[in-house]
């Protein structure tokens, strides 16, 4: 176990205890309440987690190393970002499909796009958003997120190869 | 048959890997045990990760005071406004629509835009429970480098987003309050699926199709108290409670 999800426990666990001491209704309705959201998810959760093992046994390393990898950066991390805002999955199982594909020898440049689009950028979502706030606010959001998404690959890109 | 088709919709992914798997066990059984195996490896630390997220997206629900945090929020609250809308973003739970009412609110109480699309932003991309996800399956080094530019990347897309839009080009003023006294509405589209009402106000909310729903209008004085407390507790704000006609 690394240091920071080390510390992560040390202070849940800790702090979980203190709540139950404190206030032991509140506590137990919080955890029934992320159980449910997470109860939720469930059926999305366990189909991605299986589909990784699908996309890692039919699609060898090389091609992802061919078409996520470093010589293609670019072209892979426009599309990555385009696919990430056009999906609308729990960032919660994308963490572990972007793993897989960072491990598989993608280049972490398109992965980042795709998660940070993922997150910020929402198409589906838009005419919620446009209900709430307006087209030029939600316009305005999901540009500037869509181009902030790559900005933050391509630096990251440039910081680990350092 | 109404609930049928729903829960298909729900699982469609799910149905579409299972059968994909089934195929794949009758043509080629052995690379169905492959993407088996090569899978187990990810809900083995999914699950060794699970606990941790779930107890502290608890915690930070039952003790992070929201409604502290929003009453720094309204006009000219300046850069300690700002920081508080990343802690309020970053500090709560379910998908990004989820935040969509929640801002609403907010707008209409005197938040800045640039307030707005950091709370927007923070909620999407930045959850605390979430960083532990992200080191488990791409390391420390990627969850804080990301961090850090991301962080700095809200910041600049809500100052250079209040310099775009403007607040009288957001549709604030209020559209459909036509409702008679003592009604308690919904707003499914938003609705996350916890569960919390319903757990907290049986009586009044029952959740079907992971959508809450209201089973009862009538509310007595006694019950009150537990609805109010149902509508404060909703993470997305969906519930309203509309004690008077307006």
């Amino acid at each position: 176990m690394d240091i920071i999800t080390l510390v992560f426990w040390v202070i849940t666990v800790i702090w979980f205890i203190f709540s139950i001491i404190k206030d032991k209704p509140k506590t137990i309705n919080a955890v029934k309440m992320s159980g449910g959201m997470i109860k939720g998810m469930a059926g999305e959760i366990i189909a991605i987690l299986f589909l990784i093992g699908i996309i890692l046994t039919f699609i060898p390393p090389e091609t992802i190393k061919q078409f996520m990898g470093q010589s293609n950066a670019v072209i892979s991390t426009v599309v990555c970002a385009l696919v990430g805002s056009i999906t609308l999955i729990p960032a919660f199982v994308a963490f572990p499909l972007a793993g897989s594909l960072v491990n598989s020898g993608a280049s972490i440049i398109p992965v980042v796009a795709f998660i940070t689009t993922l997150t910020m950028v929402g198409v589906v979502t838009f005419p919620l958003e446009k209900k709430e706030f307006g087209t030029k606010f939600t316009v305005v959001r999901n540009s500037l997120s869509f181009v902030f998404a790559i900005l933050i690959a391509l630096i990251m890109g440039v910081m680990t190869w350092v | 048959m109404g609930i049928v088709k729903e829960r298909i919709k729900n699982y469609k992914l799910l149905a579409f890997v299972i059968l994909t798997y089934l195929t794949l066990a009758i043509f080629m059984p052995d690379k169905a045990f492959l993407s088996f195996n090569n899978s187990l490896y990810y809900v083995k630390e999914m699950i060794t990760i699970m606990p941790v997220i779930l107890l502290l997206t608890s915690l930070i629900t039952a003790w992070v005071p929201k409604s502290t945090i929003e009453k720094y929020l309204g006009k000219g609250s300046g850069v300690k406004g700002a920081i508080f809308s990343f802690l309020l973003g970053s500090f709560s739970a379910g998908p990004i629509y989820a935040a969509f009412p929640v801002c609403k609110m907010l707008l209409k109480k005197g938040a800045s835009i640039s307030n707005i699309v950091i709370i927007l932003s923070a909620w999407a991309v930045i959850k605390v429970p979430m960083l532990l996800n992200e080191v488990k399956f791409l390391g420390s080094e990627f969850m804080i480098i990301r961090w850090v530019l991301t962080t700095i990347s809200i910041f600049a897309m809500a100052y250079i987003t209040s310099k775009i839009v403007k607040r009288n080009e957001l549709p604030i003023e209020e559209t459909e309050h036509l409702s008679s006294a003592n009604v308690i509405s919904i707003n499914k589209e938003y609705c996350i699926g916890c569960g919390l009402c319903s757990k907290i106000s049986p009586n009044h909310f029952k959740m079907a199709n992971k959508k809450a729903t209201i089973i009862s209008q009538d509310i007595n004085a006694n019950e009150l108290q537990t609805v109010n407390e149902a509508i404060e507790k909703c993470p997305a704000k969906v519930i309203e409670f509309k004690s008077e006609t307006i």
